[in-house]
């Protein structure tokens, strides 16, 4: 029973607390800053604070509270990748998911509604395979399906072998679950504030003070700090943080656009993907319909939605639920995403002392952000990478080493 | 309080303008018959029948009703079968239309979730985030019992979508709203010459002018609203568009305009944005009550479709506004029983309050609303509770009770922003004039009429007109821009209070309960950022994405928050305007499909086609339930006689010019400078990064000639990547794609040959003359072709390529040529065997987005002399590194094991070590045999590995040295 | 949608058209150390501002350059590659004067 909710209705006055830092002015220095207070940035800095006592953090954003991609998320959280490494990663990401809740006392809304990605061909058919044998051997529930157990699991969904792409096969993920987006980062903030980190919106990081090759402050539009480390969670930004830092990185930062559909009562329970057709479809627990797919053409930093992805949405879902053709859309948005060559992060050392990269997280970013978060902090704690983000490092392009992920994210490119 | 209400008969003419008396409807609405007049909304006509009560709010169940009557609020979504979210005041009834209401468990007026009323105060703001996961899990189910509870309409499962139209619209100006600004725009840039097209959502043009009452409006000079139309009717070149909505703001002014099941796709020269103002609700305990409307809404309804907002009704305001609309309905005859300003009676007087004294309506000045009181079954207004109003509070000594069954708000204006905003224009807001002004659009939009902040007819129709005259100077079509008019002085937004009441319940968004404890006790919990609060509370998150809500919100939180408004400003406006089926944007669902030129023929030889792409091969020719006999028996005909395939949609390339040869030597990674003409050599594409990309085969046709092929997926983007290439270094070369214009075949088999020979002319093919990996050009049955000798399949073989528009002659001629011979068509899945017994590689199955050419044992492509090719500096990196995989070859000799495929892993005890990217059950070794990327280590012929089959059963593999098939390549080669 | 002029084309709608990444000067790979040929081959501007980048008109195959605004997507001009890639490039062999090699 929802007993937590009895002391609204009990008390006069409102129970509520200021989750977050209320408006104050920056201190001089802090031993961590974290630039970016989106779903990673705020993980990172709970963990940091809980797991290692370091509290001292500034952690900023030049706009509101996970403004910059979580906001904009169509918030699928899964692990059915391809790689080892990417496995290994996303499969913790979600095992952290399933308590998160709990762990810091705010309902993310997360349910395990399962996702299937559709095969249209051959190859993908090959391709899921590989998944589902890679994930199997990791731990991690995924199968490849035939058509009779798709048409059972989503019954709702076009089978007509006379459709354009018809549908051969799918991998059945059961782990595959969504969540509230902002629930998380919110969570994540608050519990990082409980424990004394400062959270600071409106503050811009406008420079990097650097001295022998070692982090020593930031520049931002509210004063400036001196710390002691510097982490940047800034997604589709970046390249443009990072070039503050004198850093240069392999991103391209390209819109992602993101629909939604006025409520409607309950059909759909899985998040359904076909990469074949560029469409993603789940149903929130509010009714809505949220409708995803491939990045736009060309690079953008700015948040627009055009009628031409609309277009191409719209298509591909009703090849998929023809019978959608009545729902409407409600509202239309985009995110923009900072895509690398190799569709896995870049996540460890910088070639600037002290100063540590969570980026490259494309259209893969909101769920792993608890396991980003972890690692990232004991990065940031200890100074030694963690074994299980090793592999993605900014250095392994210096090694022509790529981690591709290209199959599995869903992503047009 | 009032005594229940009878059905009142409709206000005789000229009111009701929408509606057709002559044409009465019958509709149903929950289950009971109505009816109304053609012309009526599925709204208007059961207004008219009494029947207020629309529908049960989104979290309290609360009762609801017609809000705007202009398809701008949620209370009015009903359930269609043709769509479960309709909304009541904008669908017109038709005969028989079957109507049903939302969001409710038992009947609509008494609907037993109501009750979750009574729990409001258990449901704080964001109440399920505070609670609903302990313990740990339990949230799953919750979430299914909210998911029942949330949601609007039923969606229809079955429903068969039948494709909308779409079409193209250029103009030189497009006009959005068919107002008094809209309509003089449209004429003034019409007459001057250009191109128009207004749009409005209307059944009719005229806006305001149609359910305003003009002769309130004190400004004689200017036009009467059926001048205005006869004067758009008559210009040829402005197109109306009616029933017609803009709903959204694309880059370089691309708008959408739907039209019942029409989508129009519009690119205009110029914008104007004549789209009004979004009247405003006042927030007061109760502000949700069926009968509690905007001033604007009671006026459409008198109007429009002359129906009675009620017997008796309120007006409250805080500008003149509410003047205007209290005695226009007094002169429809409905009884206005007073009017309730919030504003102290003015010092000087002024001329409405003299009209209302007359029309002997009270005025309380400087009054507000306490609270509105429901009616016995909790359905309806039926009073309202106004009190003198001191320091921004409704004082409750003493409180009047206004009797009514209706309250008409005029509660001021928000001007129409969303798509102003999405063109880039900016909202700002003046506190003084409590009210928002747009600026910032970029220099092809223009504003017209009270979007603008101008009022009245006079200047608004005057403001039109500088927008017009502003979009013609844009296009260079007059010399000089319009006269600026200037904004409208007169307050029409009022700073009124936010009553806030001890027992809650004033809406300040309907769609999702909100209150104003709610938006207050965000902020109190951190959400202080406008974009914070919305989401935390959801505020204009709903069907009507804030219209009513935005400037409510945006004040609370400013106030909270210690800011002004325009510090805190709104959300963000995103399309769509309103909200639109899928059905629009999903257009007839057009999607590619190539075929090529020897299409029919495999249809009517029964093959079984599969997807490539966009192209349709046949995978192999047979029954489904045949199809491993089908591929064998292929396999079988080509390995002992003859077969042929249609290999037409593989890539094309000619590369021609002087420096052709070292165009190739830059792009692949082979050698073609010293290739005899005649000759094909092998062509290897990676990228650089050194992963592979494509392959295909060289030819050489003269000296500066080249016909290059590559894989049917890849060719047009390694055509673009040349001519990218060739952009930067200038040389001399002319590269075109030719893969449509060329079909092809390969004839395989030792006796394919003897075939060809029946055929060929011009052409010597001899094994002396023309060797394996050569190239020569001549005819069949008259059609020039151009052969090349290749082993893709392991047998003799002539890949035969002929301009397309001879594909099913060339199909014919082969057929009947090899007839004598038993020539069998032979489809892809017998060619992917064939090759794999050569253990041919496959770009894209056998190699994947990492693969370079060491892995792939290509280190024979690799030209060790160039200066340059594409990707030679990494496959330098990298050969300086040890290989961590190799794609070798295995064999399983007893074919009874179970049979690995594609992606099965390969195991080194329990750690991943390799996978299989290529496996069958040969029936010309009667083993089963496949490529898999192993660990050097394992790669050596000879050594064991584990494959993990579906299962999970490990079966053992022997490597062995590769081709499977003919490892002397003499089949190849047959000489006869 | 958005409208992009070919040079060669004229104005056309957007979906005409392929991204085709920054424009870079070339170089000769064999000059570069491994490191600044990694960031070469992976590595990029990304710059939120004005960037050059690479057009291809896909119904006429034709690649042009386009000087737009990555922050605000105006795009200021486009115009021929052959404004800045005028001379044809040679990769000579290492001591050997033979530009055709």
């Amino acid at each position: 029973m929802p007993f937590g909710l009895l002391k609204y209705g009990l008390r006069k006055k409102h129970p509520g607390q200021h989750h977050f830092t209320p408006t104050k002015p920056l201190k001089s220095r802090y031993d961590v800053v974290i630039i970016g207070a989106g779903g990673h940035g705020c993980s990172i800095a709970y963990y940091l604070a809980k797991q290692h006592g370091i509290t001292d953090i500034a952690l900023i954003d030049k706009a509101y509270l996970g403004g910059g991609n979580t906001a904009r998320n169509t918030a699928v959280i899964r692990s059915n990748y391809l790689t080892e490494s990417g496995v290994n990663f996303y499969r913790d990401s979600v095992a952290l998911y399933q308590g998160l809740s709990n762990e810091f006392g705010y309902n993310i809304m997360m349910e395990n509604r399962g996702q299937l990605t559709l095969a249209h061909s051959d190859a993908a058919i090959r391709s899921f395979r590989w998944r589902a044998e890679v994930n199997q051997h990791l731990g991690v529930r995924s199968e490849l399906v035939d058509r009779q157990t798709i048409q059972e699991l989503v019954p709702n969904l076009n089978l007509a072998e006379d459709s354009r792409f018809p549908i051969l096969a799918g991998l059945w993920h059961a782990d595959g679950a969504t969540a509230r987006h902002d629930a998380v980062v919110w969570g994540y903030a608050r519990g990082a504030c409980q424990r004394g980190v400062e959270l600071h919106q409106l503050t811009e990081a406008q420079g990097i003070e650097i001295e022998a090759g070692r982090v020593v402050g930031v520049r931002t539009n509210r004063g400036n700090i001196a710390c002691g480390a510097v982490v940047q969670a800034v997604a589709g930004a970046s390249s443009v943080v990072g070039k503050l830092a004198g850093i240069k990185l392999p991103i391209h930062s390209f819109p992602l656009q993101a629909m939604v559909t006025q409520p409607y009562k309950p059909v759909l329970t899985p998040h359904v993907s076909s990469p074949h057709v560029h469409v993603y479809v789940h149903q929130t627990s509010r009714g809505e319909f949220v409708i995803g797919g491939g990045s736009d053409p060309y690079p953008l930093y700015h948040t627009r939605a055009t009628l031409d992805q609309r277009e191409i949405l719209s298509a591909a879902t009703l090849e998929l639920f023809p019978f959608l053709a009545q729902a409407k859309v409600l509202r239309q948005w985009a995110g923009t995403t900072d895509m690398t060559p190799d569709y896995s992060p870049i996540m460890g050392l910088s070639p600037v002392q002290n100063y540590y990269l969570d980026a490259g997280w494309g259209t893969w970013g909101f769920k792993a952000t608890p396991i980003s978060g972890k690692t990232m902090a004991e990065l940031v704690a200890t100074g030694k990478v963690p074994a299980l983000i090793q592999p993605f490092e900014l250095e392994r392009f210096y090694r022509f080493q790529q981690v591709n992920e290209a199959g599995a994210t869903a992503a047009s490119h | 309080m009032l005594e229940p209400r009878l059905s009142e008969p409709r206000l005789p003419e000229p009111y009701g303008q929408w509606i057709d008396r002559t044409q009465a409807i019958t509709f149903s609405f929950e289950g009971q018959a109505y009816s109304g007049f053609q012309g009526d909304t599925i709204a208007s006509a059961l207004a008219a029948n009494d029947q207020w009560l629309l529908s049960r709010s989104f979290k309290y169940h609360r009762p609801r009703g017609l809000l705007t009557l202009a398809g701008q609020d949620a209370n009015t979504l009903v359930q269609l079968s043709s769509d479960p979210n309709a909304l009541a005041d904008r669908v017109l009834i038709t005969e028989g239309l079957l109507v049903h209401a939302q969001n409710f468990s038992g009947t609509l007026n008494r609907d037993r979730n109501a009750i979750l009323g009574l729990l409001a105060p258990f449901l704080p703001v964001a109440f399920y985030y505070k609670a609903f996961f302990r313990p740990r899990g339990i949230w799953q189910l919750w979430a299914r019992f909210f998911r029942k509870r949330a949601g609007l309409g039923v969606i229809d499962q079955g429903f068969k979508p039948k494709r909308f139209a779409q079409s193209h619209r250029h103009c030189d100006i497009l006009v959005i709203g068919g107002g008094p600004a809209g309509l003089a725009a449209s004429i003034e840039a019409a007459e001057a010459g250009a191109d128009v097209l207004l749009v409005d959502e209307n059944v009719a043009l005229g806006g305001s002018l149609n359910y305003g009452d003009a002769d309130l409006d004190e400004t004689p000079d200017a036009l009467p609203r059926d001048a205005l139309i006869a004067t758009v009717n008559q210009l040829e070149n402005l197109e109306v568009l009616t029933g017609a909505i803009c709903n959204g703001w694309y880059a370089d002014n691309w708008i959408p305009v739907v039209q019942g099941e029409h989508l129009f796709k519009v690119r205009a020269r110029q914008v104007i944005f004549a789209t009004g103002s979004l009247e405003q609700p006042v927030v007061f305990r109760n502000n949700d009550l069926p009968g509690i409307m905007m001033s604007s809404a009671a006026m459409r309804l008198t109007q429009l479709y002359g129906v009675q907002p009620g017997r008796q009704g309120v007006v409250v305001c805080g500008s003149w506004e509410g003047y205007r609309a209290a005695l226009a309905l007094a002169r429809a005859g409905v009884r206005v029983s007073g009017i309730v300003d919030f504003r102290a009676r003015p010092d000087e007087g002024h001329v409405l309050v003299d009209q209302v004294q007359a029309a002997g309506i009270p005025i309380w000045f400087e009054h507000g609303v306490d609270q509105a009181i429901a009616s016995v079954d909790q359905n309806h207004v039926a009073g309202l509770d106004i009190g003198p109003l001191q320091a921004g509070q409704v004082a409750r000594d003493p409180v009047t009770r206004l009797p009514c069954d209706f309250v008409a708000m005029a509660g001021g204006y928000v001007p129409t922003y969303q798509l102003a905003c999405q063109a880039g224009g900016r909202l700002l807001y003046d506190d003084a004039q409590a009210a928002f002004a747009i600026e910032g659009l970029p220099d092809d939009c223009w504003l017209a009429g009270s979007v603008n902040g101008v009022w009245h007819q006079g200047p608004v129709q005057a403001d039109g007109v500088r927008a017009g005259k502003d979009a013609l100077q844009a296009l260079g079509m007059t010399g000089a821009g319009g006269e600026p008019v200037p904004k409208t002085s007169e307050g029409l937004n009022f700073v009124w209070p936010i009553f806030a009441h001890a027992k809650g319940k004033e809406f300040v968004d309907f769609d999702e309960d909100l209150q104003i404890n709610d938006i207050l006790n965000a902020t109190r919990e951190g959400y202080e950022h406008i974009q914070l609060v919305k989401r935390y509370s959801t505020a204009g998150m709903g069907p009507s994405q804030g219209r009513h809500s935005a400037l409510t919100v945006a004040r609370l939180v400013a106030d909270a928050t210690g800011k002004t408004v325009a510090e805190t400003g709104v959300t963000t406006a995103r399309p769509p305007f309103a909200a639109e089926q899928l059905a629009h944007t999903g257009g007839r669902g057009f999607f590619l499909k190539r075929h090529s030129a020897m299409h029919h023929r495999h249809i009517e030889l029964g093959a079984e086609m599969m997807q490539s792409g966009a192209w349709f091969r046949p995978a192999f020719y047979g029954e489904a339930a045949d199809k491993n006999a089908c591929i064998q028996a292929e396999m079988n005909q080509v390995r002992s006689g003859v077969g042929m395939i249609d290999v037409s949609t593989l890539g094309g390339i000619e590369v021609r010019g002087v420096d052709a040869a070292e165009f190739l030597n830059r792009v692949y990674t082979g050698g073609f400078k010293k290739q005899p003409v005649g000759k094909a050599r092998y062509a290897l594409l990676i990228n650089e990064a050194g992963v592979v990309l494509d392959d295909g085969v060289a030819c050489r046709l003269q000296a500066n000639h080249f016909y290059v092929t590559a894989t049917t997926g890849g060719v047009d983007s390694v055509y673009r990547s040349m001519l990218k290439w060739n952009a930067q270094w200038r040389l001399k070369v002319d590269i075109a794609n030719v893969t449509s214009a060329y079909c092809a075949i390969n004839i395989a088999g030792p006796k394919a040959r003897a075939v060809l020979a029946r055929v060929a002319e011009d052409v010597d093919l001899s094994a002396e003359a023309f060797p394996y990996m050569g190239v020569r050009t001549g005819s069949l049955g008259g059609v020039p072709v151009r052969f090349i000798r290749v082993g893709f399949v392991g047998e003799l073989g002539f890949e035969i390529h002929a301009p397309q528009q001879y594909g099913e002659a060339l199909w014919d001629l082969l057929m009947a040529a090899g007839q004598d011979s038993g020539i069998q068509p032979f489809g892809v899945e017998a060619q992917r065997g064939l090759r794999l017994e050569k253990a041919h590689i496959i770009v894209g199955q056998d190699t994947d987005a990492m693969s370079n050419p060491f892995e792939i044992q290509m280190g024979w492509a690799l030209s060790r002399k160039k200066a340059y090719f594409v990707g030679h500096r990494t496959l330098q990196e990298l050969e300086q590194r040890p290989l961590t995989r190799v794609l070798a070859g295995f064999m399983i000799k007893d074919i009874n094991t179970p049979q690995p495929l594609e992606s099965h892993l390969v195991l080194d005890g329990n750690a991943m070590i390799g996978r299989v990217t290529s496996c069958m059950t040969s029936p010309t070794l009667n083993a089963i045999i496949g490529l898999a990327y192993v660990p050097v280590a394992f790669a050596e012929p000879g050594c064991c590995i584990l494959i993990k089959v579906d299962g999970g059963q490990r079966v053992t593999a022997e490597i062995v040295s590769t081709p499977f098939y003919d490892p002397e390549s003499r089949r190849q080669d047959l000489e006869s | 949608m958005k409208l992009l002029r070919c040079p060669l084309n004229g104005l056309r709608n957007i979906s005409e058209f392929i991204y085709g990444g920054e424009v870079h000067p070339l170089t000769d790979p064999r000059h570069q150390d491994a490191r600044a040929w990694a960031e070469q081959v992976f590595f990029d501007d990304n710059a939120a501002g004005v960037v050059l980048e690479w057009w291809c008109h896909r119904p006429t195959s034709y690649w042009f350059i386009a000087e737009r605004n990555t922050v605000t997507d105006q795009v200021i001009r486009t115009f021929a590659s052959s404004e800045l890639y005028a001379e044809r490039v040679t990769f000579p062999r290492a001591g050997s004067g033979d530009p055709h090699a």
